[in-house]
């Protein structure tokens, strides 16, 4: 594991989840928390990654130890674990591989049959990237809030069908 | 026949009062269970005995009932965004309804109070945030450092164009595409200038902001959750929302001369 590399993505991280704190509204004390959690997700990844885990895989880790992390904190930090939740894992959503796969779609109509196999079959794997590492965060954020949920008040129980 | 009237007045004030509750909580992007258990709070907390509620993507339904009395009321939900600071102070007020601290006409003065004061940070500060977190994003997926002046600003082209077409209320999805448009063409044009040789990554970076990642998640949390109907509306307008974002992109890059 490279320390600068691992340096270089906390920061960045913890800029990225601190702009959409911003951009979420989060009120100055509660900012350095989403720093903090957006920096603590991606340098999870990071090491993850490091350690030759696939993309879904480290960051399905990482919004584990995330999401453990945060349920763990007080309540009186200012800000909702909700709110820590999405912006720790923001840094994390695969936007750039659903802008690749989705120009990849694009560009399928417009190549000739041969180059057009190895276009579909990249913008698949993109599409593919996303949809899993969507369901590996969710259910990485979603397994400590169902398990440590501190929230006493229950709403109804919903009934499956 | 007086009281009965004042019982129902009160039940139509009670029913009034958690309906709004429910629909800035939705406003402000909460998830389905929260805006339950907030909108719940607030009714058993001003005196509701019974209270059963429908969330839908865009109204919501609830019946509250006391005695023998009982009404139900619907209310249609706005645009949806993300507003952490008034998610909290209803979170806040909800918890001092539920330990008898505010009567019914404190609460509503209260969120008066509360709509009033929770204001947006500044316009710049939203603007150079939204730029540093997509140059951030942009290291994150491999950008050169040169494509970073140009990701910062296309992404706060990006912000500046949704907000203006947002005061206008435009379409989202077509706003989407729009400040995508303009922000990608900003950029890669940018990158160009600067030498970037990572261009077609720099224009995706810069829309970033545009991801409907709160949605996304909530959209998850509602079905892991027990309410599908909810969360598939809002996961399938999370993904109309990507691809109109993608067209934004798109059409950038072919007036570039498919840079991509």
């Amino acid at each position: 594991m490279d320390p600068l590399l691992l340096l270089h993505n906390t920061l960045c991280g913890g800029l990225a989840a601190g702009g959409f704190g911003v951009l979420f509204n989060v009120g100055y004390r509660g900012l350095p928390w989403c720093v903090v959690s957006g920096a603590l997700a991606v340098a999870l990844r990071t090491i993850a990654l490091g350690e030759g885990l696939r993309l879904e895989a480290a960051s399905f880790a990482a919004a584990l130890l995330l999401g453990t992390s945060v349920q763990l904190l007080p309540s009186s930090i200012g800000l909702s674990r909700n709110a820590l939740h999405v912006t720790g894992c923001i840094p994390m959503i695969p936007g750039g591989f659903t802008a690749k796969a989705i120009l990849g779609l694009f560009a399928v109509t417009a190549h000739t049959p041969h180059i057009c196999n190895e276009t579909l079959v990249t913008a698949l794997e993109n599409l593919l990237h996303v949809v899993f590492t969507i369901g590996a965060l969710g259910t990485g954020l979603a397994i400590p809030i169902v398990l440590l949920r501190a929230d006493s008040r229950k709403a109804s129980q919903p009934e499956f069908r | 026949m007086q009281a009965q009237t004042r019982a129902r007045e009160s039940l139509e004030e009670v029913s009034d009062l958690t309906l709004a509750f429910g629909r800035l909580l939705m406003e402000a992007g909460a998830s389905a269970r929260h805006v339950e258990v907030i909108a719940k709070t607030v009714a058993l907390g001003l005196g509701a005995e019974r209270v059963d509620m429908g969330i839908g993507d865009c109204s919501l339904v609830v019946t509250i009932s006391r005695g023998y009395e009982a009404i139900t009321r619907i209310r249609q939900v706005g645009p949806v965004g993300v507003n952490e600071r008034l998610h909290g102070a209803l979170t806040a007020a909800a918890e001092r309804i539920e330990r008898s601290e505010l009567t019914l006409t404190q609460a509503r003065n209260d969120l008066t109070t509360t709509l009033r004061d929770c204001s947006r940070h500044a316009d710049w500060l939203i603007i150079l945030a939204v730029g540093v977190a997509c140059a951030s994003f942009g290291r994150l997926m491999g950008t050169g450092w040169r494509g970073v002046g140009p990701i910062l600003l296309g992404a706060g082209l990006v912000q500046i164009a949704r907000r203006w077409l947002a005061s206008r209320n435009a379409n989202p999805f077509i706003s989407a595409t729009t400040a995508a448009f303009l922000g990608s063409t900003l950029c890669g044009f940018g990158a160009r200038w600067v030498g970037s040789h990572t261009a077609a990554t720099d224009v995706i970076a810069c829309v970033l902001v545009l991801v409907p990642g709160v949605p996304l998640f909530n959209a998850q949390c509602d079905i892991l959750e027990g309410r599908p109907s909810v969360g598939s509306a809002r996961g399938v307008w999370a993904a109309v929302m990507l691809l109109f974002m993608t067209i934004g992109v798109w059409l950038a890059l072919e007036l570039m001369g498919g840079a991509g």
